[in-house]
């Protein structure tokens, strides 16, 4: 998927509108990204793209782009 | 009122699925609430049905990992009614068990139809939380081998 895809997936991930998410939207500014949030992540990398980080890694996530540098390191992102 | 919807295992390959079953009484209390002239199961003790199953089965695969508990309704759907005296069969499915979560796909039938089903979420609570002595009776019931 693109980078336009893949904000698409964390804005629906996260239950939020499409246009609320851009690289530099920090953690904070998305209210279901709390500790359910970082499990709910955690669990949508593994099952849809067999993606598993560690949970230092997950807790280290601070904002969107963050996610966006999971996705590319593991050639999600096209 | 107690809160256990799931009065017996009758298959389980631990962290992988189970079947189970709980008669609903019919008396119990919520009928007259819900709905008068109209008794049916509440969709969220339908949802709670498929939770405890779902938890009995996690539970089995690795007691140390903590107790498994309901952490999100991913989705649910409710496509019968499910009357008082109806034995509901419940099943559950793990789709992933990981060492914080995992998610099932669960469904309750009655009579051989499907009455509702859902996508749960579960975390893992330490044993220690819990009061000393806790156990599950269900489980341990059917781990034993006892009816």
């Amino acid at each position: 998927m693109n980078q336009t895809e893949a904000l698409a997936w964390i804005a629906d991930l996260f239950e939020v509108l499409p246009q609320k998410i851009q690289p530099d939207t920090k953690r904070e500014a998305i209210p279901a990204w709390d500790s359910l949030g970082v499990l709910t992540l955690m669990a949508a990398l593994d099952e849809q793209f067999g993606i598993l980080p560690t949970e230092e890694e997950m807790q280290s996530m601070q904002s969107v782009q963050d996610i966006l540098n999971v996705l590319n390191k593991n050639g999600t992102i096209d | 009122m107690r809160f256990i919807l799931v009065d017996r295992i009758l298959e389980l390959v631990p962290g992988k699925a189970i079947r189970a079953e709980k008669l609903v009484a019919a008396d119990e209390d919520y009928f007259s609430d819900h709905f008068p002239g109209f008794p049916v199961v509440p969709g969220v003790l339908q949802i709670e049905m498929m939770a405890q199953a779902a938890g009995k089965c996690l539970d089995a695969e690795d007691p140390a990992r903590g107790k498994a508990m309901l952490a999100r309704i991913v989705s649910a759907s409710f496509r019968g009614w499910v009357k008082p005296g109806s034995t509901c069969r419940i099943f559950a499915e793990v789709k992933s068990s990981r060492p914080k979560f995992a998610t099932v796909e669960a469904c309750i039938e009655v009579e051989g139809s499907r009455v509702s089903d859902a996508e749960l979420f579960f975390t893992f609570i330490p044993l220690q939380q819990f009061a000393p002595g806790y156990r599950d009776e269900v489980l341990e019931s059917f781990l034993s081998g006892r009816p």
